[in-house]
């Protein structure tokens, strides 16, 4: 029984992992860029559904209604402007843009937020569960956050796959200037996987901060675990996202029980033993670089 | 509570006092910090002659971490600062000998990072040259200021910090029950309390409610592998034990990591040793993260008293209906009948203020912080030269006085280690907000002072009842 909650627990976790890194997979897969605000913006997320949201009237139950689109405009936006400009330039150019957007965010928040913890409160609704067996409890939010990473991710991979929209943002990812060449306009393309990948994570912010309390440099942490993910996965593959995420997750909560000391490095040790074995992740397309 | 907490591997040089080193370790990297910037063997003593020695103004070096991880411990410091510069000694000068001295206050950020806190300080020290320096807050503050000064020869008074880290960050070293055995500083001064005074503060809640509900004496500790954590893991259940004649028993939920995602296997400990009670010293997001998967988890400990968390609203806000009753220490509240020792204000005043001019709840911090001003003129009204230093530091050590901390005595018989003034701790719990508190305002929540074993002076306000029945 203790097996099956360490099981059961992880996955939970683990969804959370999977929503959170979906973003960061379809970024890299799509632009080939690594998102190091990837955290930040999850971190802005939760700040906007704890300040923004109730100014139009909406309960932070519901601030995703309100976050969700708002981030997916944003994301378009960065993309076009700061991204694109840094993507033009060359692949490097655009860690130093985005980890500076990092560092801009985290300064911004702490400007004006301050660094007190901030948690979008839901009432007792998180602290509510249901009884599985004598020792197991699922919690609601946990379980619907692990609902909504599989949601997610299953509606993406519909759309990657059969929606035009789709199979342009594939053609670009796989050869940008084939695509070009038939009239695709990638910058556009670009920036619809990046408003994607911004309402996605936004989503995770918004989970985040509903389970914990979040500060100005909360984003960090997260994006840990996000980035092993998407490795343990496979790059490019998002059911690979949602397994990897799963993975560290139990794997994490194997470490716990084993000793509480070991939670974050049998995590991190997963990672490592993947990254030696299958450099390509679980489900990674085994590509010859381009 | 900083990276590095996690990262050093604490060899352990005392017996339960391993991760005490990790203080100690602080304090000779803010040296080594210090050194850099400008030569220890210039800093060290002969910083005394680079101050104008002949001048008629008093420079106080305030270090406190504004920004950062630890920026809501400062935040009444522009309110104490207003009132304080607005208090006699401060706006008109202070008459020492035959001389009037001008005060001024010169504050310096952390940045909640122990290598600016001994960067900072050691350019209050040289470029500014002042000649008293206060601090305030957690031993990645505090532990780091006071090395510089001790160092450098600069009075120091320090308080926010458990008395054991300030002391062993300096160099001190402490015997396994945790008592002070040798270490003596010449310059640096601290108030504050130590885990003793934690044990007595829960202790007599825990016995309460364990006679209202018949409960298990058997308690839950939740203790991080950083300093704080292994500190309170090292001294906590021996003195429990050794003042309840093992009583109690204790439940370690582990060495876990700062800023852990799950704390189910914990719970799970918790729940199967039938622990009733909890005690623990993590980050703040750390005890939301885990009251609200304890809750998930159905473990309900009939009370919960925190150390290190919700000391001030902000966390509690957060966490939300989950903060009801849950307990933990005060320092400082505005029921005492404590008065400023520089104006004659009072406690509920001093709040009250507060209050209006922030628009935010009272914190406790702002007690201590005001506090420290008040030691240093306590202090100055003893020297006959307040830039010798070597008088002044003794000053410091020997200040007796009664203020808005309540009374402080830095040689008292019963103080753990010389310089040290202890302040005695009351219970809070926090309970929705009624205007029956300080200011007549409805805050969410508020905190109630439920018990005062430690400090009989300061009122009850509000009934201790279990966290959970």
């Amino acid at each position: 029984m203790t097996w099956l909650n360490i099981v059961i627990q992880g996955a939970l976790v683990g969804g959370f992992y999977a929503l959170f890194a979906c973003g960061l997979s379809l970024m890299f897969g799509v632009m080939k860029v690594i998102n190091l605000a990837h955290g930040d913006v999850a971190v802005v997320a939760g700040y906007t559904a704890v300040f923004l949201a109730p100014k139009f009237g909406v309960s932070p139950l519901w601030s995703f209604v309100v976050v969700v689109p708002v981030f997916a405009l944003l994301g378009y936006v960065v993309q076009r402007t700061l991204i694109q400009k840094s993507i033009d330039r060359d692949p490097f150019t655009t860690l130093l843009v985005t980890f500076g957007l990092s560092v801009l965010i985290e300064n911004l928040l702490l400007e004006v937020y301050t660094a007190n913890g901030q948690s979008i409160n839901i009432g007792s609704l998180i602290g509510s569960s249901f009884q599985l067996s004598s020792t197991i409890y699922i919690s609601y939010v946990s379980l619907v956050v692990l609902g909504v990473a599989v949601a997610v991710l299953g509606a993406l991979q519909i759309f990657l796959g059969h929606t035009k929209t789709g199979r342009l943002i594939r053609a670009v990812s796989d050869d940008r200037e084939a695509a070009q060449l038939s009239g695709a306009n990638y910058r556009h393309i670009f920036g619809i996987a990046a408003g994607i990948a911004f309402a996605t994570v936004a989503l995770a912010g918004i989970a985040y901060g509903m389970t914990t309390e979040f500060a100005p440099s909360s984003g960090v942490t997260n994006l840990i675990y996000a980035f092993e993910a998407v490795v343990v996965g496979g790059i490019g593959s998002l059911w690979g996202t949602l397994v990897g995420g799963i993975a560290i997750g139990i794997a994490q909560q194997l470490g716990e029980h084993i000793n509480p000391e070991y939670q974050v490095l049998a995590g991190n040790l997963l990672f490592l033993v993947v990254l030696a074995v299958r450099p390509n992740g679980l489900f990674g397309k085994k590509t010859a670089p381009s | 509570m900083n990276q590095e907490t996690g990262a050093s591997q604490i060899p352990e040089s005392i017996p339960g006092w391993g991760s005490l080193e990790f203080s100690r370790r602080m304090g000779l990297k803010a040296l080594g910090v210090a050194a850099a910037a400008g030569g220890a063997g210039a800093l060290s003593q002969s910083a005394a002659s680079y101050a104008a020695s002949g001048s008629n103004v008093i420079k106080i070096g305030y270090v406190t971490p504004q920004t950062g991880a630890l920026a809501s411990f400062a935040g009444p410091d522009n309110y104490v600062l207003k009132l304080v510069k607005a208090s006699q000694y401060f706006a008109k000068g202070i008459k020492v000998g035959a001389t009037t001295y001008k005060i001024q206050i010169i504050v310096a950020d952390s940045q909640s990072s122990p290598t600016t806190a001994a960067q900072v300080t050691t350019q209050l020290i040289q470029a500014q040259g002042v000649d008293i320096i206060v601090t305030s807050s957690a031993p990645e503050t505090t532990v780091p200021v006071s090395t510089v000064c001790e160092q450098a020869g600069i009075p120091c008074v320090s308080t926010v910090c458990p008395w054991e880290a300030w002391y062993v960050g300096l160099g001190g070293t402490l015997s396994a029950t945790g008592a002070a055995q040798s270490g003596a500083f010449k310059y640096c001064t601290t108030f504050f309390f130590g885990v003793p005074e934690f044990v007595n503060c829960f202790l007599p809640m825990w016995n309460r409610v364990q006679k209202q509900t018949h409960a298990a004496k058997i308690y839950a500790g939740m203790f991080p592998n950083d300093a704080d954590g292994n500190a309170f893991r090292a001294a906590f259940p021996p003195i429990v034990a050794a003042e309840t004649k093992n009583a109690w028993k204790f439940i370690d939920g582990g060495a876990y990591q700062d800023l852990s995602t799950n704390y189910t296997s914990m719970i799970q400990t918790f729940k199967s040793g039938g622990a009733e009670f909890f005690v623990n010293a993590p980050l703040p997001p750390d005890f939301n993260t885990f009251w609200k998967q304890a809750s998930q988890q159905q473990w309900r400990p009939k009370l919960a008293t925190v150390a290190k968390v919700m000391l001030f609203p902000t966390d509690v806000y957060a966490l939300g209906s989950l903060s009801n009753n849950v307990a933990t220490d005060a320092w400082w509240t505005p029921y005492a009948p404590y008065k400023s020792s520089l104006t004659g204000m009072t406690a509920k005043q001093f709040a009250i203020g507060y209050q209006q001019f922030t628009g935010q709840q009272w914190v406790q911090s702002m007690g201590s912080t005001y506090s420290l001003f008040e030691v240093v003129i306590e202090a100055l009204k003893k020297v006959k030269n307040p830039h010798d230093r070597s008088a002044v530091a003794n000053a410091l050590h020997h200040v007796n006085y009664t203020g808005i901390s309540g009374p402080m005595n830095f040689n008292a018989k019963t103080s753990p280690a010389p310089g040290v003034a202890i302040i005695p701790p009351v219970g809070i719990q926090w309970k929705p907000g009624s205007k029956a508190n300080v200011g007549g305002k409805v805050w969410p929540w508020s905190p109630y002072v439920v018990d005062n074993t430690l400090n009989k002076q300061v009122p009850l306000t509000g009934v201790l009842r279990p966290t959970n029945k």
